[in-house]
């Protein structure tokens, strides 16, 4: 038992926010290949979705205390954290592949079938790794704030949220060869997908005040009126949801990046929310509150002096 | 095979915290982890009728063990008689132990980088040695035992007193008990 409580970082938020977004622009990619008639999308978009997910890996590995033993995470069949390492490394792997697809210097860049597998593939990975990290924090039973299937919906809605608002980018940036029409359509599909994020949220909190235990109401309140409060309503859910809803919905290319890069704000926020004020709570014990409440901070004189010892 | 277990008779805890301090002592402890701390619950009620109670926690040994599912590197293990521990050469701080254990039970060592936990002293335990918390307490509020020997201290507790587990609701099926007044 820590003197201070320990929990995730802002690395964790960030690999998290970098994964479920670049695994759902695969999944995007991949079913406009597969659904979409000649349909491709920007190949920036399949490469920035596996670059992603390096990045956010390569920021779990900081987030360790033993960062030179990370392929020890590789081990544990069982573990949530050991699928998630694996499926994201298939899904980086199956990424990188599919964007050589885009150039003809590759000779296999003609290769119909391989490519739809690859795509096929891509779809799977993709939502596993767009999903996992709400599965993770639903399954810890101490955790009020998370516990419970509801933070896999919120995690794989903002990961295909913004996903989408990063494809409207990319295709802004380098314009996709073949899509056509579809692209056109991404900004409705993402002011339908905020909707639907907004929903989420609205019960989710909802559930959680009226919920299950007295410490799933205080975790909530603790970012309806707490001290989150102010980067929930006005970061999340008016930055990062509202104000894109409308914005991707006017037609004009500037507003749509706008809302775009708003949705990813917005993303960032919801991670960064989801970790700190979720790990901040536990299903405390008794008497714990207040033992916990006069233990030193580490910044006390006693602690400096026996610290510089 | 045993099945070891910790019963805390919070009617005898003073709440003088020497098994705490023997804890660190034994386990060489950096200044800023405790594994078992213990708390202080009230007073409570109104006067003439007041109550307090001292609740010594550590590592509830749990059967479901959360945090032995949720290591990636197989460091958190479970023994065959129950006490779970941390391999510190598997572990990779990880945190997804910490943050799977509903009693924060576990606490990251920032020297070694690693998470560390009370295992029942089990180095102790196998030499046939009490755990040193449960030597310490000079109240006998601490009390060790084999639960499938019926001969045993714990197992005459366990099933003869009214004895409770934390967050038993979650399912973890905690091999700690306490005994309340």
């Amino acid at each position: 038992m820590s003197q201070k409580h320990e929990g995730w970082g802002w690395m964790l938020a960030v690999d998290f926010f970098f994964a479920g977004m670049g695994g759902a622009m695969l999944v995007i990619a991949g079913i406009a290949d597969l659904f979409v008639g000649e349909g491709r999308t920007s190949w920036l978009a399949s490469f920035l979705g596996a670059a992603f997910m390096a990045m956010g890996s390569g920021l779990l590995i900081f987030e360790l205390g033993r960062p030179f033993q990370s392929w020890r995470v590789f081990m544990n069949p069982k573990a949530i954290l050991t699928v998630g390492a694996w499926v994201m490394s298939l899904a980086i792997c199956a990424g990188l592949v599919y964007t050589t697809f885009s150039f003809a210097i590759f000779p296999w860049s003609d290769w119909l079938i391989v490519r739809k597998l690859i795509a096929i593939f891509m779809v799977v990975t993709g939502l596993i790794v767009a999903t996992y990290p709400g599965v993770l924090l639903g399954r810890l039973k101490g955790r009020p704030l998370w516990v419970g299937p509801g933070m896999t919906s919120l995690f794989l809605t903002s990961s295909l949220v913004t996903a989408f608002a990063a494809h409207i980018l990319s295709g802004m940036i380098v314009a996709p060869a073949t899509i056509g029409d579809v692209l056109g359509r991404f900004p409705a599909i993402t002011a339908v997908l905020l909707a639907v994020q907004l929903l989420l949220w609205v019960s989710y909190m909802w559930v959680k005040i009226s919920g299950a235990t007295e410490a799933e109401a205080v975790a909530a309140r603790r970012l309806l009126c707490g001290e989150y409060a102010a980067s929930f309503k006005y970061g999340l859910m008016l930055v990062g949801t509202v104000l894109p809803l409308v914005l991707v919905l006017v037609s004009s290319p500037l507003y749509q990046a706008l809302g775009a890069v708003l949705v990813l704000v917005g993303g960032f926020i919801l991670r960064m929310l989801v970790i700190y004020a979720g790990g901040a709570d536990r299903t405390w014990l008794p008497g714990e509150p207040k033992y916990r409440s006069r233990l030193p901070h580490g910044d006390e004189a006693f602690m400096k002096a026996w610290n510089s010892k | 095979m045993a099945r070891y277990a910790m019963v805390f008779d919070t009617r005898r805890c003073i709440g003088c915290h020497s098994c705490t301090v023997a804890c660190r002592t034994k386990n060489e402890l950096p200044i800023d982890m405790i594994y078992n701390p213990v708390t202080t619950v009230g007073p409570t009620g109104v006067y003439p009728k007041l109550s307090m109670v001292h609740m010594p926690l550590i590592c509830m040994h749990c059967d479901n063990p959360p945090c032995v599912d949720a290591c990636p590197t197989c460091a958190s293990q479970r023994r065959d008689d129950g006490i779970v521990f941390v391999e510190d050469k598997k572990c990779v701080g990880c945190l997804a132990c910490v943050m799977a254990c509903p009693y924060g039970a576990r606490v990251k060592n920032h020297e070694s980088g690693a998470v560390q936990k009370c295992d029942f002293c089990k180095d102790r335990v196998d030499e046939g040695l009490l755990p040193f918390c449960v030597l310490t307490c000079h109240q006998k509020a601490r009390v060790f035992g084999d639960l499938d020997d019926e001969t045993s201290e714990v197992y005459k507790l366990v099933n003869g007193e009214r004895t409770v587990r934390l967050l038993a609701e979650l399912g973890t099926e905690p091999y700690a008990f306490y005994i309340y007044g």
